[in-house]
């Protein structure tokens, strides 16, 4: 178990390293000035304080000094917390920018990803075992799975938002409510978030169901299956046993569907410009605010690492075989 | 199947045998012309069609009617000119993308794979991150510094970001290949070790490879959507997901403009939808445990 | 005013506030005690278009982007009034030239700042004073202030090196006093980039408090133009909501969550037609007030574009009115060839208009083009310059911004029409950004010329000279005019009661006109559309309603956008 997780966990190191390499290596990297293109879209009109602006974040990038102590700069300022100013809310700090907008996100994400999880192994379990089920979620599935986010957002504010008129189109919550504590408002908000989770929900829904779906019936077609029902073992054991082994793959699987799911929740965000990371990181680009991009982008890094890691946890748990150190190389 | 005449021979008996069921297998055959069918739109529609995707051909805002057969936007654009054009962007990102992604996962998992040892520790390594890392997020970062966009970088970037389980699968399964007897055959005779994977590995899991190329061209077709529609899409072409973007943008939603956004999505989703059902079609075909259920 | 509050801060502190929320406000409660979730909706104003960033920045020095800071806090000295075209006096009672070099101030009496404190002479002297510091934005009035004094509490004189009439005024009624009391404890630092939270005011608002997608302002109850104009501003509170797509603006102005949309939102004219709650100011087209001209900007650096007689050409081969109807729906209008905005229209030169004024007709386009040399000699459709090389140039603008693109194809599918080889290329708006600073383009598009107070500021950005590497507000054509800058420069230093001004914009007329530094298409209008439910008395062309114009965008309330709100009236 030990090494099992010591691998893991140097995955993730490495990663996170990568990614604040990918970070500080693309604004370097390609053609044109960042900062210039920065300070063009602040609509800073006026020369004098567009200078000192540029001090500013000529200094905040460190140009004037060799690349690798750049580098090395970057990554103290890092550890620090310190994730540079946001151009698009200026002046305010990317890091609480994106703090104040990451509960939202993580509002949608986690109660999306779960519940999909859960309801679509229920009906992708329960599909393998009956036909006339079995003809129905398929297709239904896949057409799911295949679905663009966005557009099933689109789809759902237009019905449900616009021609229903049953769920606020947009935003967080009303223009007349402020957070706090209070009932009316946690209603208002629920009312504002449904939409947006029932758009992630769905789309998710039809992966987990297929994958469960083709696990179970991989599993009741394996030998020891055969030779429990050749036992004389009732299917109800069977079945059970089948699920359970399913069920492991469906686990890594939850980790390695992330992304995709993140990538999801931006666009489905963007429809209902929810306040959450997906609608700051369009500001973001229409803004050339390179710092919040990037804010964001190291955000969301941590958030999948640490996502990925509560699955292992769970794997262990489940596995019985990694738990043991019998399959550590499995990563 | 122990000797290299025998297996080739079978691998061939095999193939035809593969193509008969798959033009029997109802799953296969939807899948593939839905796909076909859009594609061909794609490549002959915009031919035949007078006008640019972005030309003003006058109505605004006007429902599908027999002269404009999707209706127009809120300029008076052709929704119908716009679809076949973003169909043929569509497609390209999904050859590029997917084409370069299995590339690129094929190699990876291959030399991993196959040589073991150091290398496979680095590679699987590589694998991995990459495979955590939240691909969408990495591709806006980088588009959004991109003051031009086309759809063939758009492909390429896109292709640089999605291969990682394909390695992984290739990886595993090269690694149950390489020791069985006519892969040792073949290297006691003296073949190199790239002529071992394509001669002896490769048909082996051949049709496990035309699935995976199948998913990753419905990937990243998606992918490309999502990146259109956050607005970063390529500058100087219509696509699938710009189509969406600008119906946004523009407020088709509520100005009820349905035929704005309904066709693009619908597009991808019957798409990738029909490459996924192929991919089960073809699953029952290569599994002739499948086929019988 | 209240911290913004984010979710995390809430959860963390659960245990306090649960039971504290439940009282219903009282009806003598103070406006500024009650909640954003307790503003009774028929006294608040909810409006947007105007910020594009979440609130966050209160600095008046320089401005930052919060909606309302100049106007509803802030305010100038005077204020320019679009209809009469005429500064009026506003935190100052008078204000008059007592010598050729020599300008006297006399402020109201008993204006009050937000904490209590006088507004006096010395604020507004604090205020002048402060642009001996570089890098405040108008550090230039320095070039030809000479000196600033406090004659006594209401009354200031300004002593002058160089009276430039037109820049003063601009002075004037575009930048907001500032409270000395406050500011002169701060260092130069912080007053240049400081974000100035809690702003101590001296309009008819405070900040209530603040969101990301919002900031709300609650009227202050002594506000000093009640007592000396007798004008109350009707909403208790105003809540400006950042922008967000057009899609969930026309929503919320459908539902009756906005009462003042300063959006630009295409398909406006059909919808207003379809619901009798929301208006504009022009019932018919154009709708909207004109704000700005949008101009093609040729880069005079490269030919064949360094040549007036072929930017004249391409002016007669453009057809604005093809733009305005297709691609706008009529919500814009046509640019005169001045390039000045309607409210100017009483100096417009119709003589040097005859003379040399243009419209679409490209028959004189071409024979304009063969006059000056212009052919084509290889046959492939298209002229080449005089040096017989091919011309093929782009117009660039920013990918996404459908209806310039719309214009730009339009645009060039006419200049091809007549043999000019142009095509539209849309990039990244950044990338245009880029290339309208460094000079990097062949054609783009702008509409920079807005309204103020004098055309001056016009002819200031077609003709700012010297052309720099870098060109960041004005003269993106590089165009170097020896008389059209003199000029200019001329125009700055007199008065607009001074018959030579009148003379100077006639001649200024003929100089953009023979020169084409660049060439004036449309008018963008001033965005709004009011829904009439919780608010009526919008302003509009009726001769029973307001005619201030109906914007909160910043630099319109100090042009008496700031009456409107006087004005509004509770819908029954």
């Amino acid at each position: 178990m030990g090494r099992y997780f010591r691998r893991k966990l140097l995955i993730y190191g490495v990663t996170f390293f990568i990614a604040v390499t990918i970070n500080f290596a693309i604004p370097r990297l390609m053609p044109g000035d960042p900062v210039a293109r920065m300070l063009n879209r602040h609509s800073v009109s006026n020369s004098e304080s567009a200078a000192a602006l540029r001090t500013y974040f000529e200094d905040v990038f460190g140009f004037d000094v060799p690349l690798w102590q750049q580098y090395l700069n970057y990554w103290t300022a890092l550890l620090q917390g310190d994730l540079g100013v946001s151009v698009f809310a200026f002046p305010s700090p990317v890091s609480s920018v994106v703090l104040d907008a990451l509960p939202y996100t993580i509002g949608l994400l986690v109660p999306a990803i779960l519940l999909s999880w859960i309801v679509g192994n229920g009906l992708g379990a329960m599909a393998a075992r009956s036909k006339w089920l079995d003809n129905s979620v398929l297709p239904l599935g896949y057409l799911l799975t295949a679905v663009p986010y966005m557009w099933l957002a689109i789809l759902l504010v237009w019905s449900g938002g616009v021609l229903l008129d049953w769920f606020p189109a947009a935003r967080g919550y009303s223009l007349s409510m402020q957070p706090n504590l209070s009932w009316a408002f946690f209603v208002d908000l629920v009312h504002h978030w449904f939409l947006p989770f029932l758009s992630l929900f769905i789309v998710a829904l039809g992966g987990w169901a297929i994958g469960m779906r083709n696990l179970v019936i991989y599993e009741l077609e394996s030998d020891y299956s055969n030779y429990l029902q050749a036992l004389g073992a009732p299917r109800r054991l069977v079945r059970r046993y089948a699920f359970r082994n399913a069920m492991l793959p469906q686990i890594s699987g939850l980790a390695l569907q992330l992304g995709v799911v993140v990538g999801g929740a931006l666009v489905t965000e963007v429809v209902f410009a929810y306040p959450g990371l997906g609608s700051l990181l369009l500001n973001a680009i229409n803004n050339q605010d390179f710092f919040l991009l990037q804010g964001i982008l190291l955000f969301i890094v941590i958030g999948v690492l640490l996502f990925n890691f509560l699955a292992d946890v769970a794997f262990v748990l489940v596995d019985p075989r990694t738990r043991l150190g019998l399959e550590g190389g499995q990563s | 199947m122990t000797t290299d005449a025998a297996l080739n021979a079978d691998v061939i008996g095999k193939r035809n045998e593969h193509l008969y069921f798959a033009l029997r297998n109802p799953k296969v055959v939807i899948g593939l012309s839905i796909v076909l069918g859009l594609l061909l739109l794609g490549l002959i529609g915009p031919l035949f069609l007078s006008s640019s995707p972005t030309a003003y051909v006058g109505p605004k805002s006007e429902a599908p009617s027999a002269d404009y057969w999707f209706g127009t936007t809120v300029h008076g654009r052709d929704v119908f000119v716009q679809f076949a054009h973003g169909l043929r962007s569509s497609y390209l990102v999904g050859f590029l993308g997917g084409g370069i992604a299995f590339v690129i996962g094929l190699t990876i998992g291959f030399t991993a794979g196959y040589r073991g040892g150091l290398t496979d520790e680095f590679l699987n390594m590589l694998t991995n991150v990459v495979l955590v890392l939240p691909a969408l997020v990495v591709l806006i970062v980088i588009s959004s510094y991109m003051e031009v966009r086309g759809v063939v970088t758009q492909g390429v970037i896109i292709g640089l970001f999605s291969w990682p389980w394909v390695a992984r699968a290739v990886r595993a399964q090269t690694f149950t290949l390489r020791n069985r007897d006519y892969v040792d055959l073949a290297r006691l005779t003296g073949k190199r070790s790239p002529q071992i994977v394509v001669r002896e590995v490769m048909p082996n899991m051949a049709s496990y490879l035309l699935m995976s190329m199948i998913l990753l061209f419905g990937g990243a077709i998606l992918f490309a959507s999502m990146l259109d529609f956050i607005g970063l899409g390529p500058t100087n072409a219509v696509s699938l997901g710009t189509m969406m973007q600008q119906s946004m943008a523009w407020a088709a939603i509520h100005l009820g403009l349905w035929w704005w956004f309904v066709p693009p999505g619908l597009a991808i989703t019957a798409i990738v939808g029909a490459l996924y059902i192929t991919n089960v079609g073809l699953d029952e075909v290569f599994n002739p445990k499948l086929r019988e259920m | 005013m209240t911290k913004r509050r984010n979710l995390i801060a809430l959860m963390a502190g659960t245990a306090l506030a649960v039971t504290a929320c439940t009282d219903d406000g009282a009806d003598d409660q103070d406006p500024e005690d009650r909640e954003i979730d307790e503003f009774p909706r028929s006294e608040t104003l909810y409006t947007t278009g105007s910020a594009w960033e979440p609130p966050g920045d209160w600095n008046p020095i320089i401005p930052g982007q919060v909606t309302g800071l100049n106007g509803l806090g802030y305010e100038t000295l005077f204020l320019f009034d679009p209809n009469a075209v005429e500064l009026t006096p506003w935190l100052a009672e008078s204000g008059e030239w007592t010598g050729e070099l020599e300008y006297e101030l006399t402020l109201r009496e008993g204006i009050t700042w937000s904490d209590g404190e006088e507004l006096d002479a010395d604020d507004v002297k604090y205020t002048i004073e402060l642009g001996q510091v570089d890098e405040v934005p108008y550090s230039n009035i320095w070039n030809w202030v000479d000196g600033v004094e406090a004659v006594d509490d209401l009354t200031v004189r300004v002593s002058f090196s160089d009276a430039r009439h037109q820049e003063w005024d601009n002075f004037l009624y575009w930048n907001q006093i500032v409270p000395e009391h406050i500011y002169s404890d701060r260092s130069e630092e912080e007053i240049l980039t400081g974000a100035n939270e809690d702003p101590v005011v001296s309009g008819p608002y405070t900040v209530h408090s603040y969101d990301q997608d919002r900031i709300a302002w609650v009227k202050r109850d002594d506000w000093w133009a009640t007592e000396h104009l007798d004008l109350e501003v009707a909403p208790t509170y105003i809540v400006d909501i950042v922008n967000s797509s057009n899609d969930v603006t026309l929503n919320m102005l459908a539902q009756g969550d906005i009462d003042l949309s300063n959006n630009f939102l295409p398909g406006i004219g059909d919808l207003i037609e379809g619901s009798p709650e929301l208006s504009t100011y022009f019932d018919g087209p154009p709708y909207m007030l004109p704000a700005n001209a949008a101009m093609l900007i040729p880069n005079t650096t490269i030919a064949p574009l360094d040549d007036p007689a072929f930017r004249r050409a391409m002016a007669f081969a453009i057809s604005p009115g093809e733009i305005v109807d297709t691609v706008y729906d009529g919500i814009v209008a046509e640019a005169s060839p001045t390039g000045l905005l309607p409210i100017w229209e009483r100096y417009y030169d119709q003589e040097v208009l005859n003379d040399l004024g243009w419209q679409f007709e490209p028959s004189e386009a071409e024979s304009i083009l063969a006059e000056a040399g212009y052919t084509d000699s290889d046959g492939d459709g298209f002229v080449e310059t005089l040096d017989g090389e091919p011309v093929e140039m782009t117009l660039n603008v920013p990918a996404g911004w459908s209806d310039w693109e719309e214009a730009a194809r339009s645009i060039s599918s006419d200049l091809r029409d007549i043999g000019i080889n142009v095509t539209e290329e849309f990039i990244d708006a950044a990338a245009v950004d880029d290339a309208r600073v460094s000079g990097d383009f062949e054609l783009i598009i702008n509409n920079w010329s807005g309204m103020t107070h004098s055309p001056w500021s016009h002819y200031q950005y077609l003709f700012q000279q010297p052309v720099q590497d870098e060109q960041h507000e004005a003269n993106f054509s590089r165009w170097e005019s020896e008389e059209g800058w003199a000029l200019t420069q001329e125009l700055a230093a007199t008065a607009a009661d001074d018959p030579r001004y009148e003379e100077l914009l006639s001649e200024l007329q003929r100089v953009s006109l023979e020169e084409l530094p660049a060439i004036p298409i449309w008018y963008n209008g001033v965005w709004a559309q009011a829904s009439n439910a919780v608010w009526t008395n919008w302003p509009s062309e009726g001769s029973d309603t307001p005619n201030a114009y109906p914007s909160t965008w910043n630099e319109m309330w100090r042009m008496g956008s700031i009456l409107m709100l006087t004005e509004l009236e509770p819908a029954q």
